[in-house]
């Protein structure tokens, strides 16, 4: 079981170089990060992943970029979510491995009905600590309610959950026990903490039936 | 005044942060209103009141924070969310919590800077270099206020 930051945006995107950001997230309790982008980190003891992020206004779209070389290198490919109609559409389709940025669409965007299909493909959503850590009154009093929504979904249908710092900077990294912290504001308990920090492994290697090669 | 009696008196914990960046220089009483401002704004005025969170020290790099006890959980989610002191970006990193001041003395290892100190041209500005343990090097532009700061490793630094 691997304790997986979800998302952290290095330099050039941030000002942190990923290696850097790949020691600080070792000293704070994480054995491997997604880094997205086209950073490559070859030392430091932490596993970096490639993460691509989509921003599309419409699912055709997605579909066209998830073609795109640089998409098909990543380890993690995750869609920016935004209406309802786009959510249910997005998470149905089979290269698409996370929805992120919820705290940013509308009250019941995801839905139902996205979760259960989330659950059957096995999609992640992605809670991510920064809106918590740097957004102050209403606007993170939403996030806190999205993120409740989301969670209360999450024990219905059993879709797997991510937890991202969405880090720019080393100064933007948490620690396990302060993501444990924070995310009890929203009602999540411990152990669904861990559990999320460790999905993206099973996300990368889903669990399949045993193949016989001859 | 007599002062009450050891039984009457509040029970506090002590947290002890550490403070990033590792070159950060801040103010104890400027440290204190932004810790305020996060707890106030995170748990409430009512929370935050009866939690008493309150800036004890901030030295050598490590920051020790005053609450009630049975409340250091709330201050130290609180004490996460602190993002700038004064216009300068910080963070704050839980390390401990303890019942006593001296407690958390022992847990305050010395963040040395590495000897070495020269300067760098990123892009079309230079910055000065910091070198820490563990290959750790901290580039901040050269200038009077409102300084960029980059967070490299060694490896990067030469890679450049």
């Amino acid at each position: 079981m691997k304790i997986t930051d979800a998302g952290i945006h290095p330099y050039p995107a941030g000002d942190s170089t990923v290696a850097r950001m790949a020691l600080e997230a070792a000293g704070l309790g994480f054995d491997s990060a997604v880094a997205i982008g086209d950073a490559v980190c070859r030392s430091s003891g932490v596993e970096v992943l490639r993460g691509a992020v989509i921003g599309a206004a419409s699912v055709k779209e997605v579909l066209k970029r998830v073609r795109d070389p640089a998409v098909r290198r990543a380890d993690v490919v995750y869609v920016d979510a935004g209406e309802i109609a786009f959510n249910r559409a997005v998470v149905s389709i089979k290269e698409v491995n996370v929805v992120r940025s919820i705290h940013a669409t509308r009250r019941n965007a995801f839905d139902h009905v996205a979760a259960r299909t989330a659950a059957e493909q096995g999609v992640a959503v992605d809670i991510s600590m920064a809106p918590i850590v740097h957004l102050r009154g209403t606007k993170r009093q939403r996030a806190l309610q999205r993120y409740a929504d989301v969670l209360s979904l999450q024990r219905r249908y059993g879709f797997p959950l991510t937890i991202s710092s969405d880090a720019r900077s080393i100064l933007g990294q948490r620690s396990v026990r302060e993501i444990r912290g924070l995310c009890s504001l929203f009602g999540m308990t411990g152990a669904e903490v861990t559990e999320a920090l460790s999905s993206v492994g099973r996300i990368i290697e889903p669990h399949r039936p045993v193949r016989v090669v001859e | 005044m007599r002062p009450r009696p050891p039984a009457m008196r509040t029970k506090r914990r002590y947290i002890l942060a550490r403070l990033l960046p590792y070159r950060a220089q801040v103010d104890q009483r400027q440290l204190y209103f932004s810790v305020i401002e996060a707890a106030t704004s995170l748990l409430g005025d009512a929370a935050a009141g009866l939690a008493q969170p309150a800036v004890v020290f901030c030295e050598g790099g490590y920051v020790v924070v005053r609450c009630r006890r049975g409340t250091e959980k709330d201050v130290a989610v609180a004490l996460a969310t602190v993002t700038s002191v004064a216009d300068e970006r910080i963070a704050l990193r839980t390390v401990a919590t303890s019942g006593t001041i001296h407690a958390l003395r022992r847990r305050m290892k010395p963040i040395r800077h590495l000897a070495g100190d020269e300067e760098v041209k990123v892009g079309e500005t230079y910055f000065a270099v910091y070198r820490y343990p563990r290959q750790k090097v901290d580039l901040v532009e050269k200038g009077i206020k409102h300084q960029k700061s980059l967070f490299f490793t060694e490896a990067d630094l030469e890679e450049r």
